[in-house]
């Protein structure tokens, strides 16, 4: 529910972009001058809590967002006037709506200006005004603090970021619209909501995103196009940060797009420059995505021999890949899929390994001890390969090979060479993303019902849905790339041969 | 032996299987129960008799419920009780505790007759048996008063799933100290969510992960305190699907592994970590719903509900005793158990 309502309001935004721009402009100078112009607050509070009011019940903001309005009601009153049209455009107001109920605010703080100046004379009372107020505001900020560390492991502290300050951000950037796209919006909106998941899948929607950018791109005046579409890319993906942190394989990509734009030449036309942008993102996509996930399947297929049974985890597009290929030889091999929550992404690739006939079995995570002594090899997918040869990929990923190894079955891990990545980490807290908590109190692979639907009502209690854990690199028997079959360790030397770094 | 006469045990049975006795407390109280009820209604003059009639019921018990070893093990502890009292009412042996060369050469002379009458018998069994009805009552709270001994303040303690044991022993802890709980939900029971909120209500500050997360977890954690199902004669574990990836990854990270456990989980028999011989498997719709779709026609499920864990992983066995490393359980099971009953 929480995603449609979002996914309304940015439809909404799109619409309005254009006049709550213009109109947002004037209306906040306006208003602006006014807050500073020594009014009573309030005046002020009355009339943005009606106003939040509204918001509240026309945006049916879930509760767990409902505290944070109230803290950004206190503290960032003066910022509220500034995001007055964006209210309007979330409660999809027409033009002649927000004209008058901004004749209203303007009214209404007219009206305090006046009764301001008759009180004036007797500083007095103003004094215990405010005096009062910061007693009640107060008490209802700590509140707020507390129920913000509700629900949190403070091992992650780091790692959360506040839902509604992501929104308003989000809103914000709808609002002032530096040069964003719309096929961004629907982009940043599917990563949010996870429809587009897994690291291939998410590189290739941000590249054909990019492609639909250059095509209705219009250099600004007195601009050179590639600076130009530079800096709007950059924006475009700061958006996409906000919507679902980036990538390994996306950040990788946009790098390399944007030094491909740097190293261009400048003397053509626009057209020609089009052109040649739009040649090299299918190349980038043809040659370090899809030939790149056609060597490694060969390498693998070497590797699968009749009789093999070949365990795997979650869903990999690579993997499905590999094996769909291999069956397609006439390799006759048996797959287990094994599966976590809460994404249970196994049941995709399950789907489609069934749909080409290869013969499947379909465990949960928890009982890889069970079939790990029937498994001749291991297939694992990758998120990206860190510099010190640790893999960074699915919760859950750690696990299995820990269990292989325990029972000494060959790891592999499949990943294109665009994923690797410079970082060295070894531990899955420092970089990581907390997923929906929500999502792990709901059991999707049975109709068993369970009390933690209600975690919200416990103070102490908080579900922790981490997306990725990092493998450390004893683990892994061999990377396979479009290279080489390599070591782990021999991920930096790689790196260093990459071309434009 | 007739099928009227072991009535009792078949309504026993039935009752683990529909699981209207579900927690092994419960099983262990209830078989208790039978015994005593065997003992004092039972139509038995000599030990031998009795003793005839407590091995048909384990061998039912055996046969209709391989994985379940709670009520074999309180029946053979009871038969090593038998045994005692015979002994001491004829004054075979010298009282009290059984000496060390008793241990060594108990396999020698296993030809005991145990068919004479010993009319006090009966009511000093009774006896026995009602302390050790306490014993098994109390045991729960024994184990917990442990907590502070091996909890201290900031921990960051990891659970598996839901035990009644291992949820006394925290929040005994949570009494006087600080520490965090991180639950792993134990897909597909989900036993960990309810865990999770009784933990939360005592106000320990709870965290829930799925069981992907362990590994990612594992190397914050301090102490890993799990339940069993089973503890073998090698100080390996018959524990919940999924707890030998966690205890891998707690060597990994050389956390250390605390397994609670009442003696009536200790089990004189032994597990090969061949899968088939030891575990079940579950009904399959709790893993891949049949609302699934024609996918379920072509894919191999399994749910099994058993994880064996090799002694190495465990770090110390918490029993109402007190703590003991895996390489002690053989002595603790010379205590309990007649080495005649070990296979019946």
């Amino acid at each position: 529910m929480k995603v449609a309502a979002e996914k309304k309001d940015i439809k909404v935004e799109t619409k309005h972009i254009q006049k709550s721009k213009n109109e947002g402009c004037e209306l906040s100078k306006s208003q602006q001058t006014r807050v500073t112009s020594k009014k009573s607050n309030s005046e002020l509070n009355t009339h943005f809590i009606t106003n939040k009011e509204k918001l509240n019940t026309n945006i049916q903001a879930p509760s767990s967002i409902l505290p944070f309005i109230e803290r950004t009601k206190l503290e960032e009153s003066k910022v509220k006037v500034v995001k007055e049209p964006e209210k309007a455009c979330i409660e999809g107001l027409s033009k002649a709506e927000i004209k008058a109920q901004r004749r209203a605010i303007q009214d209404a703080q007219r009206n305090a200006k006046i009764n301001q100046k008759s009180i004036v004379n007797d500083k007095q009372p103003e004094k215990s005004i405010k005096k009062v107020e910061n007693k009640k505001a107060i008490p209802l900020k700590t509140e707020v603090f507390k129920t913000l560390d509700k629900h949190r492991v403070s091992l992650f502290n780091h790692l959360y970021f506040e839902e509604f300050e992501k929104l308003q951000s989000l809103k914000n950037f709808t609002i002032c619209n530096n040069g964003v796209h719309p096929v961004f919006f629907k982009l940043g909106e599917e990563y949010r909501s996870k429809s587009i998941l897994g690291s291939n899948a998410r590189c290739l929607a941000l590249l054909s995103a990019f492609k639909t950018l250059v095509i209705d791109f219009k250099t600004p005046p007195n601009q050179e196009f590639y600076r130009s579409l530079e800096l709007t890319i950059g924006v475009c993906v700061s958006y996409l940060n906000k919507c679902r942190p980036l990538a390994v394989s996306m950040t990788n990509a946009v790098r390399t797009i944007k030094l491909l734009l740097t190293q261009s030449d400048i003397n053509e036309t626009d057209i020609e420059k089009k052109k040649n942008v739009l040649e090299r993102i299918d190349r980038y996509i043809q040659d370090d995505i899809d030939t790149a996930g056609e060597a490694i399947s060969l390498r693998v297929q070497e590797k699968v021999s009749n009789g093999d049974v070949i365990l795997t985890y979650g869903y990999s597009s690579l993997i499905k890949r590999i094996l769909v290929d291999a069956h397609k030889r006439e390799k006759r091999f048996k797959v287990i899929v094994l599966d976590s929550r809460p994404l249970l992404e196994g049941k995709e690739m399950l789907r489609r390994l069934v749909c080409n006939d290869i013969p499947c079995s379909y465990l949960l995570i928890n009982a890889a001890s069970f079939v790990m002594s029937r498994v001749t090899k291991v297939l694992l997918g990758a998120h990206a390969l860190l510099a010190n040869g640790y893999v960074m990929s699915r919760t859950g990923t750690a696990q299995v090979a820990l269990v292989a190894n325990a029972y000494k079955k060959p790891v592999l891990v499949c990943c294109e060479n665009y994923k690797f990545c410079e970082r060295a980490q070894t531990d899955s807290f420092v970089y990581n993303e907390i997923g929906d908590c929500e999502a792990l109190a709901t059991i999707n692979t049975s109709e068993r019902s369970t009390e933690l639907v209600n975690w919200k009502n416990y103070k102490k209690l908080a579900p922790l849905n981490l997306m990725y854990d990092v493998t450390p690199s004893d683990l892994v028997t061999a990377v396979v790339t479009e290279i080489a079959v390599l070591p782990c360790t021999s991920v930096p030397v790689i790196l260093r041969i990459r071309p434009g770094e | 032996m007739l099928e009227t006469e072991l009535v009792d045990v078949i309504n026993l049975i039935s009752d683990i299987r529909h699981g209207k006795v579900y927690t092994s407390y419960d099983v262990a109280i209830h078989t208790e129960q039978l015994i005593e009820k065997l003992i004092s209604e039972g139509q038995w003059n000599t030990a031998e008799d009795l003793m005839v009639l407590i091995k048909a019921r384990i061998n039912r018990i055996m046969s209709a419920l391989p994985q379940e070893s709670t009520p074999v093990n309180i029946m053979r502890h009871i038969l090593k009780i038998i045994r005692e009292l015979y002994d001491t009412g004829f004054k075979y042996k010298s009282e009290g505790q059984q000496s060390l060369h008793h241990l060594i050469t108990s396999n020698v002379d296993n030809a005991e007759d145990y068919s004479k009458p010993l009319p006090s018998l009966r009511s000093s069994l009774l006896d026995h048996l009602a302390e050790y009805k306490t014993g098994l009552e109390l045991s729960t709270d024994n184990i917990a008063t442990q907590a502070l001994e091996h909890i201290h303040a900031d921990e960051i303690i990891l659970t598996v799933g839901k035990s009644n044991t291992v949820e006394k022993f925290l929040k005994h802890a949570a009494e006087k100290r600080k520490f965090q709980v991180i639950v792993v939900e134990a897909a597909p029971l989900y036993h960990g969510h309810e865990m999770a909120i009784n933990l939360t209500k005592s106000n320990i500050q709870t965290t829930v992960i799925p069981d992907s997360a362990v590994f990612a977890m594992m190397s914050r954690v301090n102490k890993v305190i799990i339940g069993t199902h089973t503890v073998m004669a090698n100080g390996g574990l018959r524990a919940a699907c999924g707890v030998h990836m966690v205890a891998l990854a707690a060597k990994r990270y050389s956390v250390p592994i605390m397994v609670l456990a009442h003696m009536y989980k200790l089990s004189p028999l032994h597990l090969c970590y061949e899968q088939d011989a030891f575990n079940i498997c579950a009904s399959p719709a709790d893993v891949l719903p049949y609302s699934s779709g024609p996918i379920i026609n072509k894919v191999h499920v399994y749910n099994p509900v058993f994880d064996y864990v090799p002694p190495d992983l465990v770090t110390l066995f918490i029993s109402h005793q007190g703590g003991n490393a895996p390489s002690y359980v053989y002595r603790l099971l010379s205590e309990l158990y007649d080495p005649n009953d070990n296979e019946i």
